[in-house]
Formats: structure tokens, C-alpha cells, sequence
């Protein structure tokens, strides 16, 4: 593949810094099972950017506030349905998936939902530097975030009851929580699609899992692994010619696969 | 009273009747009280009431605050036992942790457990025995190790009222001693308020003030040990309607 230098950087500098968000992320998503957030977070946004192109308003900026606002209803609504947020995760996404088709359906043309479309897929190699900067936000924040409430973030992901026993109020960082990975699968979006979202929130921590009991190490092991799985996806997709996203996707399972066959976890005699 | 309820009724979600039915009912200070009655009496909704976790009616108090209102500080200086409380053996938490967290809401938002908070949270797991399961993961302890640890969690707290749901559920028989002396030294030397949810009549602590006997909601006797045990209400709450 031939591309010039500037833009192999910013892909190879966007893929990083989604694969660290997302992650990073993705350690709530697998500990409370979440895992429906991709998908309906991608059709939310789906769904936004129809409706920008049905309206003629940008369609990034209606996919990433269709998403936000998707995100923050979702922890009410759990709480008021006392519903599992993944069921709600999948009540959402059969409503997003409609909304989208319902104003695509507005504005007919093939041009119009394939721009669409693109919201879903997102292109690695189209990363802009403010896409890169809007990345890099996102992650600054996290961090920020997950530092200052590291404490009750860590008690819910054990158990909301023993957390509220121990004198925490849940509800606020329960909303955040979902709210935040909500809003991580919004901005990634654009850069490297659902799919790879889905990818990198998932198998980077199922591999640290493999590693350690210990949800701290967990925390910090998966962007590590999560820049590795991009990190070697991009450089075997140059070697090999092959799609940026896959290569990156097929990585990040085949660390997984290692983890899993060299885990302590399932030696005898071993302590860990 | 440090613990005060009045004609409360507590509704769970979509039912259509109160589950608690106008329990009126006050522990003092230092009080050692054992909650007893049948399954789905209403004892772990008793406990919730108390610990204000649960929606109700009438007037729940606990050092003199509406325990619905001010749950969240209040539950500070509670230590609740969840009723059998186990963890998948693939939960990736530590006992160590598990142990400090019970002092997270005392810590306060925004700060970092210091060094007074491990040493809390050690002292509580050498005091329920369990300190040498200190690096283990939670998920891979015996039923009754998971109980202790639970104990010491809520130690960590250093609580001044102890909720216990069924402490002794797991435990072997020499365990049930030793554990039951620990409460009992706990109780008396921190001037604690207790309140225990048991059923084996041979687990009510010598030191026990009263027995509060539930049935399908209410409070249907608040007596001595001595005069309960041996009473008709205590013998007919059990008996087949
Ligand atoms: N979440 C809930 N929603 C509706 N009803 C509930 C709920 N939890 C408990 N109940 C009902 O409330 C009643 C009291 O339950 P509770 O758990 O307080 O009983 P208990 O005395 O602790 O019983 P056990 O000895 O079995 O622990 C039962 O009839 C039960 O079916
Ligand atoms: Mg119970």
C-alpha cells in the first residue's frame, strides 16, 4: 500500500489512541456486562447522521449527540425498568436502527446512505488531526475521570449493593459509568468503526483477564495490550497488504488466543 | 433510641401490600437484639428498612436521621452483612481490596485510602482470621472464609451499629463459636448496637437483650431470650398456619 508518510502517522497515532480509549473503557464494558454498547452506540450515532443528512446539518455532529444522548438516558432507564443495562442496551439499538432507517428514508439516495453507512464502518485511513486532537481529549478525560473516582468506580464494578452498603451513592457513577462508555464508542466511531470497537473494548481486556485476578493489574493491563493489538495490526497491514481495521481486529484476537494458552490462570501448582 | 421506627410499612416494587406491616419498634444504644421468624417473615427487609436502603412509610430513624433521606451517611457508620453473599469464582478482586472497600464511603469522595484505612481494613482480617487470605482472589474462598471476610469488611468500617443477615449461614460448628464469641467481644467492647438475623435457637448469644420475632411482616413479639424462647408466640409462629 502505497500512502504518504503524514498519513500512515495519523493512522498509525489514531488507531493507538482508540485502541488505549477504548480499552481502557472496555474494562467496565466486560466487568458489567455491557457488551451491547457497540452496536447501539454505532446505530445511535447511525441513526444521528441520517438525520443530519435528512435535515442537511452536519452528520458527525449529529451522530456524536444522537450517541450522547443515548448514553445518558441509558442508566435511568435501567434503574427505573430494573433492567440488566445490557437489555436496555438492546431496546435502545432495535429503536436507533429505526430512527435511521426512518430518516434515511426521508432523503432516498444511494450517495445519502452510504454517507451514512460510513458512520458505521469509519475509516482508519481518513484520520484528520482534529480527529486525532478529539481522541486524545476523550482520553485525557477518562483518565481524569477514572483518577479522581477510581475509588467508587472500582467498588460498583465489584458490586453496586456493597458499594451502596459501604456508604457509597451509586447512582451518579453508574450513569457516568454507562454514560462514558457511551460517549468513548461515539468518538471512536468515525476513526475505526463498530466493528473494531467492538474488537478493541472486548479482546484486550478478555486477554487481561487471563493475566491477573487483581482489577487493578486488569486496568492496567489492557490499553497496554489494547495499543499492542493496534500497534502490530497496523504494521501487519502494511507488511501484508490487507485492511487497516481487520488486520487490527485479527490481532487483537490472536493475542487473546496467546493469553489464553499461556495464562498462570490454568496451570496447577502455580500461585497467581 | 440510637434506632427508631414507627408504624413503618415497607413496600418493595409493583407489590401491592407492604411487606413490613406498621412495625413500630426502638433499640437503644448498645442493645445485642436477635431478629427471628420464619422464611419470608420479612427479617432481611427488616435489616434494609433499617439500613435505609429500602422505600417505606412512617418514621425510621437511626442516630436520630431519616434513615431514607440521609442512607448514604448514615450507612458509614453501619456495618450490614449481606444475607449469604457469595462471589463467582472468576471475580477478579482481592481480598485485601474487598476488605478496605467497606471504608470507601467513610473515606469520602475525592480521596485516597491512606495508611489509617489498611490498617483498618488489616486489623478487621486478623480479628476475623482471614489475614492470611489477604493476596487471595475472592471468588476462590470456601463459603465460610467468604463470610469472614465479609465480617472484616464491615469491621473495616469501624461501625457503631452491626446489621448481621444470617452470620452464621456457612460457618462449621467450631466456626459458629468462634465467630459468635468475636461478635460478642466486638459488641461489648465497642459499645456497639447489634442487631442479627438468626434461626438456630442454640446461636442466640448469651449476651442477647432481646429477640424480635417476625411473621409474614409483623412484629409479633420483643422479649428477653429467656421469655421468648420458651413462649407459645415464639412456638405458634413456627407451627403451620
Ligand atoms: N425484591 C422483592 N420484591 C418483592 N417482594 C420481595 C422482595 N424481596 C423479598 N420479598 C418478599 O418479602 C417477604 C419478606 O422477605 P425477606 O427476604 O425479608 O424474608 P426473610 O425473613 O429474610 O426470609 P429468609 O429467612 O428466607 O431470609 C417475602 O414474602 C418475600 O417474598
Ligand atoms: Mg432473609
Amino acid at each position: 500500500m502505497m500512502l504518504p508518510p503524514s498519513m500512515v502517522m495519523n493512522t498509525i497515532i489514531g488507531a493507538s489512541l482508540a485502541a488505549v480509549v477504548c480499552s481502557m473503557i472496555g474494562v467496565f464494558i466486560v466487568r458489567m456486562n455491557l457488551s451491547s454498547m457497540g452496536f447501539c452506540m454505532s446505530h445511535a450515532a447511525f441513526a444521528g447522521a441520517a438525520l443530519g443528512l435528512a435535515i442537511s446539518r452536519d452528520p458527525f455532529v449529529l451522530a456524536l449527540g444522537m450517541a450522547t444522548a443515548v448514553a445518558l438516558v441509558l442508566g435511568p432507564v435501567a434503574d427505573k425498568a430494573r433492567l440488566q443495562a445490557d437489555v436496555v442496551l438492546g431496546t435502545m439499538f432495535s429503536l436507533t436502527m429505526a430512527l435511521a432507517l426512518l430518516f434515511l428514508s426521508i432523503v432516498p439516495g444511494s450517495v445519502v446512505s452510504s454517507t451514512a453507512l460510513s458512520v458505521l464502518w469509519g475509516s482508519v485511513l481518513g484520520i484528520t488531526t482534529t480527529d486525532l486532537i478529539r481522541l486524545l481529549v476523550l482520553m485525557l478525560a477518562l483518565l481524569v475521570v477514572i483518577f479522581l473516582f477510581y475509588k467508587e468506580f472500582f467498588a460498583i464494578m465489584l458490586d453496586r449493593k456493597l458499594a451502596e452498603e459501604s456508604g457509597i451513592n451509586t447512582k451518579p457513577f453508574y450513569y457516568a459509568i454507562l454514560f462514558l462508555c457511551g460517549v468513548t464508542v461515539s468518538v471512536s466511531l468515525k476513526l475505526i468503526g463498530g466493528l473494531l470497537i467492538f474488537a478493541l473494548m472486548v479482546n484486550p481486556v478478555s486477554a487481561a483477564y487471563q493475566f491477573s485476578h487483581d482489577m487493578k493489574c486488569i486496568m492496567l493491563i489492557s490499553p497496554i495490550i489494547g495499543l499492542a493489538s493496534s500497534i502490530s495490526g497496523i504494521a501487519a497491514s502494511l507488511y501484508f497488504d490487507i485492511p487497516v481495521g481487520s488486520s487490527i481486529a485479527i490481532m487483537s484476537v490472536a493475542i487473546f488466543l496467546v493469553s489464553v494458552s499461556l495464562s498462570p490462570k490454568r496451570r496447577r501448582g502455580q500461585r497467581c | 433510641m440510637l434506632i427508631r421506627l414507627e408504624n413503618v410499612h415497607t413496600f418493595y416494587d409493583g407489590e401491592r401490600n407492604s411487606t413490613l406491616k406498621d412495625i413500630t419498634l426502638s433499640i437503644g444504644t448498645g442493645e445485642m437484639v436477635c431478629v427471628m421468624g420464619p422464611n419470608g417473615a420479612g427479617k432481611t427487609t427488616l435489616l434494609e428498612t433499617i439500613n435505609g436502603i429500602l422505600p417505606s412509610t412512617g418514621r425510621v430513624e437511626v442516630f436520630g436521621r431519616d434513615a431514607r433521606k440521609h442512607g448514604h451517611d448514615i450507612r458509614k457508620y453501619i456495618g450490614y452483612m449481606l444475607q449469604a453473599k457469595t462471589f463467582p469464582e472468576d471475580t477478579p478482586y482481592l481480598v485485601r481490596d474487598v476488605v478496605l472497600m467497606g471504608r470507601f464511603g467513610k473515606i469520602g469522595i475525592l480521596r485516597r485510602p491512606g495508611r489509617d484505612d489498611w490498617n483498618a481494613a488489616r486489623e478487621a482480617a486478623r480479628f476475623m482470621e482471614v489475614d492470611h487470605l489477604w493476596d487471595r482472589p475472592i471468588g476462590k474462598l470456601s463459603g465460610g472464609q467468604t463470610q469472614r471476610v465479609l465480617l472484616a469488611r464491615l469491621l473495616a468500617k469501624r461501625p457503631r451499629i452491626l446489621l448481621l443477615d444470617e452470620p452464621y449461614s456457612n460457618l462449621d460448628c467450631r466456626a459458629v463459636e468462634e465467630v459468635s464469641k468475636k461478635i460478642c467481644t466486638l459488641h461489648t467492647r465497642n459499645e456497639l448496637t447489634t442487631i442479627m438475623v438468626i434461626h438456630d435457637t442454640a446461636h442466640v448469644p448469651e449476651i442477647c437483650d432481646r429477640i424480635i420475632l417476625l411473621k409474614d411482616g409483623r412484629l409479633i413479639g420483643d422479649a428477653h431470650p429467656d421469655d421468648m424462647l420458651f413462649s407459645r408466640t415464639f412456638r405458634d409462629a413456627f407451627a403451620e398456619a
